[in-house]
């Protein structure tokens, strides 16, 4: 599938703005043979003092830039093209449970998909005793790490309800939990909990899924934005796997990746600090059209 | 008194000395062998103890601590309400002889290198994990492992400069670690000061016995800091987490002590990749920081973002290979504590050679063949595999290390460690007079420089509390000098203490802005607040006058005091107290630049003013406690602006204190000469003016509106008078960097010299209210234009 992207992000300082730092990741990132990005470029306005573009830890391509002084809004706007394969897994590939242990010993590296970097808690999600419990009793018939991932990913999207005016960026997971509520960054801090819990890697994966749903499907939540979903590491030999709780779906074609991190604060689309008086209000407008929709 | 009551003789008084002296069992004692008897090296000090007369050792204990509580030496505490507490000296040396520390200095050179290669791996090729030489769970989990600093190769070619190493006597004699230190270790300021502290109390002893010098490793390591400046570009400096710190006293210490800048985050900015402190004269670039503030809040953009300690942009220099960091950011993970199982093997596999000292035995429980070892064993104390305290410190509650909320070792042993349960050797301490054996581990310091690992021949003995178990400060413990004795007298280095001429270099580039703002404010609020006094005084007097009568004169000065925003029911009104607040707090940021006494005064004021206030119900109807309080304050300003070198930064604080004078004198004038002021208001203004005296000489007559106004508005000669003040102003700012009308700062200079030229030709009729209103707002326009220029 072929997408054209376009985000607009927009932060607006009412003109009380000083100078400051953003680390960008927004632009999708080329991965293997399930996606390729074949053009893009981020657009800043005011113009930076200071651009330049670097890799992080876990892969994901930033854009820096450091600002003189803002006079009003400071606008992103990221474009790209970019070609995207659903992954084929096969899920009687996934390791068991009880095997976990070893198949853990046998990742020896701390390269950034090393499994390693995935088990303990992170800077938003904390162990929890409520998320514990949902999670083995929601995967309590599951054999392979496969299936606990799986009936996660189906419970959470049974029983919590999407909401985008319930929680912000800030709110804590267990909030979110108790309330069983919130949006997709809060839906994948569930799921990255339980899974953690369980003894099983998990990843934060923030990125694109398609505007409009191809004909006859619904559309799904979270396209209006840039959007969150979770990867669960299943064993060497299939290793990981993409779930989206907010959809209950395993990833495929729909979306699109721009980064992998522990949690949110590794990968958020703008980090940083600027300098300002008073405080900024932020919009953000997202479109994902797939190019070659109506081709067989 | 010795010739009624002849005194033992030597012998005897040297066996009463040690009469209840006894070590511990089967450990290692410094001062007694096996047998009991006292060893070589001490027979010095325990003479030199014998030959005191009554009461002498008290005498000198106490000028040891005098000198320390002069220096302002503390340790900030948390959890009991920030309070500073008083420096905990065991008066008693440590006394090591040079062979016996030559052999402990080469095997922590040796961990030192090995730390380094083991730093290299985890942030380089990551070998030893990928070869299975140790578990990655370890490293990954580890919240000192920093990801955005892997594949960042160290500017200076190395990530560590400086490391610490806690050591403890074994049973036969022999040393073995406790922990390492690598992050940013502290106290190597501290030895010095227990060092002066302690020579003062054994001053002869000290001059006559061969005790190697401090003096020589700071130097050796200030000019490898220098050295360590990428391409020879940049400024060496400390960087602090500020005064809420526990160690900033160090800091502060370390910093004046060295002739370096201390630095907090918000000093700092990165531009085009490149650290620039922001000063009164732009940015400077910096080439070196001596890093004080833990690795994780040194940028907010690539590290912790809920630090509001550090400089965003910091990593990208470091990237950018512009920066030396001492030591480098990430190397906090060779603290931690399961990797001490690990480091005999990792010596044999990085240098193929074994440790030359062993460290605390640790098993790290998540490696089943370990875990097998340690079944069973009651000698062993299990905790956190990733803790990066020390063993004796206690156990801080386990971070959300795992993914566990109830994590056992039964249940993840891989967040655990066993480690054998150490006594530790024994060293003698000071109880009253008589002298008691109590547990004791060092600090020994080694810094990187041109010839390779030097130790500071000394340093800092833990001392424990009690007879048996830890040694740690937090627990009541205290800390000793150490003293490492040469059989030939030794190089003779003198150590310049705190305060005599402590700079081994003059202070090196510009003023940081931080800095000059604080100077800045630190005037405006010392001068405020002894305005504010002098204002509460003047009523009080007045109103005890009146006896309890409402008179329109004193209606009118209550009105005054309510637009300073002086709430007069409370005996110290809570406008002053929070005036005086701020001033320490500004000092408390500069105090690398401050003399000790000055922030003992300053100190002094607001201890006096809190005791005052808590006091309460005592009235102050004649205006006394403003009296005690006015010669606190004028005290610390004599310090200040007599005694202080004029650096840029007391030009700042002269400045600051010169506008919130102009202005409060404005204020004041303004209202006492208002066309509804009451008969009496003039004297009122003069002696709030402080020119009681002055207006007799002058003009022997009545005051009159216009004999007021030239005194304390118009005359030159008048401190008092806001044109003196205006001029002191305006002196001052051509004196700042860049600061004549043709410089960065013309418009202050533009404004300072119309407002002086307009007082200067002023007639005495010219000034009335509105007149001096406008002047206020002119001084309010400079003290914008100072910070706008300087202080950003």
């Amino acid at each position: 599938m072929l997408y054209d992207i376009k985000l607009t992000m927009r932060f607006d300082y009412s003109g009380l703005a000083g100078g400051g730092r953003h680390a960008i990741r927004v632009l999708p990132q080329t991965l293997g043979v399930h996606q390729r990005m074949i053009a893009g470029h981020v657009d800043v306005d005011p113009v930076p003092r200071e651009r330049s573009a670097r890799t992080d830890f876990f892969g994901n391509p930033v854009t820096d830039c450091a600002f003189d002084a803002i006079p009003d809004d400071l606008v992103y706007t990221a474009q790209a093209r970019v070609e995207r394969f659903a992954p084929v897994h096969v899920a009687a590939d996934s390791a068991i449970l009880a095997d976990m242990a070893s198949e853990l010993e046998a990742a020896r590296t701390l390269l950034a998909p090393s499994p390693a970097h995935f088990l303990n808690a992170s800077a938003l999600v904390p162990p929890h005793a409520g998320v514990r419990d949902y999670a083995q009793k929601t995967t309590k018939a599951a054999h392979t790490i496969f299936d606990a991932a799986h009936a996660l990913n189906a419970a959470l999207h049974a029983d919590m309800r999407y909401d985008a005016e319930a929680t912000d960026v800030d709110t804590p997971l267990a909030e979110a939990f108790e309330a069983r509520h919130g949006v997709c960054q809060d839906f994948s801090h569930i799921m990255i909990a339980g899974l953690r819990h369980l003894g099983i890697p998990a990843a934060y994966v923030s990125g694109y899924l398609r505007t409009i749903p191809p004909k006859g499907q619904p559309r799904l939540e979270g396209a209006d934005a840039m959007h969150a979903w979770v990867s669960a590491w299943c064993g060497t030999k299939i290793g990981w796997v993409e779930f989206d709780p907010t959809n209950d779906l395993v990833v495929a074609a729909d979306h699109i990746v721009v980064g992998y991190g522990r949690d949110y604060a590794d990968v958020p689309p703008v980090r940083g600090v600027i300098r300002t008086a008073g405080g900024q209000t932020a919009t953000q407008a997202v479109d994902v059209l797939p190019l070659d929709q109506d081709l067989p | 008194m010795s010739a009624l009551s002849p005194r033992p003789s030597l012998p005897k008084r040297r066996s009463a000395l040690l009469e209840t002296y006894r070590a511990f069992p089967g450990t290692h004692d410094e001062l007694v062998d096996e047998g009991g008897a006292v060893r070589p090296l001490w027979r010095g000090l325990v003479d030199e103890l014998a030959r005191m007369q009554p009461g002498e050792i008290e005498g000198r204990v106490a000028r040891g601590d005098e000198y320390l509580r002069d220096a302002g030496v503390y340790l900030r505490q948390f959890g009991a309400g920030d309070a500073e507490r008083v420096w905990p000296l065991s008066h008693l040396p440590v006394l090591i002889h040079e062979k016996d520390w030559s052999g402990l200095v080469a095997g922590l050179a040796q961990r030192a290198e090995l730390l380094e290669a083991v730093a290299a791996d985890l942030y380089g090729e990551n070998r030893l994990v990928a070869d299975g030489h140790l578990p990655a769970a370890i490293v990954a989990q580890s919240p000192e492992w920093l990801r955005p600093m892997v594949g960042v190769p160290p500017a200076s070619g190395h990530r560590l400069h400086i490391v610490a190493f806690d050591v403890a006597r074994s049973v036969d004699g022999s040393w073995w670690v406790l922990g390492d230190r690598t992050q940013a270790p502290s106290g190597a300021g501290f030895a010095l000061e227990n060092r002066v502290a302690t020579a003062r109390i054994f001053a002869e002893l000290y001059a006559r016995t061969n005790v190697h010098r401090l003096a020589g490793f700071f130097r050796d390591f200030r000019s490898s800091l220098q050295s360590l400046a990428p391409g020879g570009e940049g400024r060496a400096a400390i960087l602090t987490p500020g005064p809420h710190s526990d160690t900033y006293y160090e800091h502060a210490y370390i910093a004046r002590y060295l002739g370096l800048s201390l630095l907090e985050g918000e000093d700092l900015t990165v531009r085009d990749g490149k650290l620039m402190v922001r000063t009164v004269s732009g940015p400077q670039p910096v080439g070196v920081l001596w890093r004080r503030l833990d690795a994780s809040y040194a940028d907010p953009l690539e590290l912790d973002d809920r630090s509001r300690l550090g400089t965003p942009g910091l990593v990208s220099a470091l990237r950018q290979g512009s920066l030396a960091m001492v030591n480098a950011l990430g190397v906090g993970v060779l603290e931690t504590r399961a990797l001490l199982a690990f480091m005999p093997r990792l010596s044999e596999i990085l240098h193929g050679e074994p440790l030359a000292l062993p460290n605390v035995a640790t098993w790290w429980c998540g490696d089943a063949v370990a875990r097998a070892a340690v079944e069973g064993r009651t000698n062993l104390h299990r905790s956190s595999a990733l803790s990066t305290s020390l063993p004796y410190e206690g156990d801080v509650p386990l971070p959300a290390h795992g993914f566990s909320i109830d994590a056992s070792p039964e249940t993840h042993p891989e967040l655990f460690v066993a480690q054998e349960i150490v006594s530790l050797g024994s060293t003698p301490a000071l109880d009253g007079e008589r002298l008691v054996a109590r547990p004791f581990s060092l600090r020994v310091f080694l810094a990187r420089t041109a010839d390779g690992w030097q130790a500071l021949p000394g340093g800092y003995a833990r001392i424990a509390a009690g007879e048996g178990g830890a040694a740690s400060l937090a627990l009541g413990g205290k800390v000793a000098d150490v003293w490492v004795v040469a059989d030939k007298p030794v190089e003779a280095i003198s150590l310049l203490s705190g305060e005599h001429a402590a700079n081994l270099k003059a202070q090196q580039g510009a003023l940081p802005a931080r800095a000059a703002d604080n100077l800045f404010w630190l005037g405006r609020y010392v001068e405020r607040a002894e305005d504010t006094m002098r204002l509460i005084r003047a009523y009080r007097v007045r109103a005890a006058e009146a006896g309890g009568e409402e008179t329109p004169l004193l209606v009118h000065f209550g009105e005054l005091l309510e637009d300073f925003g002086i709430d007069l029911a409370q005996r110290i009104p809570e406008a002053l107290s929070t005036t005086i607040g701020s001033a320490v707090f500004s000092a408390s940021k500069v105090r690398d630049r401050f003399s000790v006494d000055g922030w003992a005064a300053l100190k002094d004021l607001a201890a006096t003013t809190r005791n005052m206030s808590e006091k309460g119900e005592v009235s102050d109807a004649n205006g006394r406690t403003m009296g005690v309080l006015l010669r606190k304050i004028t005290g610390f300003s004599g310090l200040a602006h007599e005694n202080m070198y004029r650096f840029t930064g007391w030009r700042f604080m002269r400045i600051g204190r010169s506008i919130e004078r102009a202005i409060a004198t404005a204020s004041m004038l303004g209202f006492m000469i208002a066309d509804d002021a009451p008969e009496g208001a003039l004297d009122i203004a003069l002696e709030i003016g402080d020119s009681v005296l002055t207006h007799r000489r002058r003009f022997s007559l009545e005051a009159s509106i216009e004999s007021v106004v030239a005194l304390l508005a118009l005359d030159p000669m008048n401190p008092r008078s806001i044109l003196f003040q205006v001029s002191e102003i305006n002196d001052q700012v051509q004196l700042l960097p860049d600061g004549g009308l043709a410089g960065r700062a013309g418009d202050l200079a533009r404004a300072t010299l119309r407002l002086h030229t307009v007082l200067a030709t002023a007639q005495a009729q010219d000034v009335d209210a509105p007149f001096l209103e406008r002047v206020h707002g002119e001084l309010e326009i400079v003290s914008d234009l100072v910070a706008a220029a300087y202080l950003g």
